[in-house]
């Protein structure tokens, strides 16, 4: 039975860090826009860097604020994908907003 | 006298970009303009001190009482892992553009070497507290000293003429080959 302390020690430092990052997740809570997170997952996710953003994460975020609007910017994405995040960026895009377009 | 050779040592002598080859990504990765250098350094230098401590007391408090040494590896990553979700969410919350800059590189500390290599320096070495506070304050300090002076450089190759094949990382890796042998000749030091 020699396996139990280790299991015990691990499941109760894993579980009080779990607790710790639970309690810390609700006091450093930011409201984002829900439209990142569902671009942020249609791009590629390779982190590849071509677009000129640190990541994924941040052209999803220039498309999201308007500073890019060309879908294109992400080298390494296919056509039908660009074409789905153009649509999705357009209809729920706010009023008076430029259109994003999938090349 | 004991406590200097040893932040120096580990600060200059024995750098742990330059001389150990630890933490090359990050120092690659960010490197291209001061300020995200600046900022990546110290999320580095707190993220190590943070863990070092943590730890450290881990050890010492838990693991040599119920003799689980072994699990030493096992228990340190994760309590780096759950110290740098941490600090991602507090630099999300309180410095939104430095999260920004740092991008994927911020999550990325986890597998910078460097944090591993000085929670379980600080264990294989049997420092006791002082030493293990003066280590954790130099190694990440020698980072983020290369780190800043290899981003200078790299912000004035920008408007070098650098051979075509030659642009980018390629010549940042020249570069820091150079550095890594000036940097050796202050190997006397100590």
């Amino acid at each position: 039975m020699g396996f139990l302390v280790p299991v015990t020690m691990m499941l109760v430092l894993g579980g009080s860090l779990g607790l710790v990052l639970g309690f810390a997740a609700q006091a450093f809570h930011v409201e984002v826009d829900e439209r990142l997170a569902k671009v942020t997952g249609m791009l590629p996710g390779l982190n590849c860097g071509s677009c000129g953003f640190t990541g994924c994460a941040g052209l999803a975020q220039a498309l999201v604020e308007g500073k890019v609007a060309k879908v294109g910017a992400c080298r390494p994405c296919k056509p039908d994908i660009r074409a789905q995040i153009a649509d999705y960026l357009n209809e729920n895009a706010p009023e008076g907003a430029a259109k994003v377009t999938a090349d | 006298m004991n406590l200097i050779t040893l932040f120096l040592s580990a600060l200059l002598i024995n750098n742990v970009v330059l001389n150990q080859f630890l933490g090359i990504c990050p120092f690659l990765g960010v490197s291209r303009n001061k300020s995200s250098a600046i900022g990546m350094s110290f999320a580095v230098m707190f993220v190590i001190l943070g863990s070092s401590i943590l730890t450290y007391f881990l050890y010492h408090f838990v693991l040599v009482p119920l003799k689980l040494e072994f699990m030493d590896l096992i228990t340190f990553i994760l309590v780096v892992a759950c110290f740098v979700q941490f600090v991602e969410m507090y630099l999300k919350k309180m410095l939104p553009s430095l999260y920004r800059s740092l991008g994927i590189y911020l999550p990325l500390i986890t597998t910078n070497c460097v944090v591993l290599y000085v929670c379980l320096g600080n264990i294989s070495a049997n420092y006791n507290f002082i030493e293990m506070l003066v280590y954790s304050i130099a190694v990440p300090l020698g980072f983020a000293l290369i780190l800043i002076i290899f981003s200078n450089i790299r912000e004035r190759m920008e408007n070098a003429k650098i051979p075509a094949p030659l642009r980018g990382n390629p010549a940042a890796l020249i570069i820091a080959a150079m550095m890594a042998l000036a940097f050796s000749g202050l190997a006397g030091l100590v």
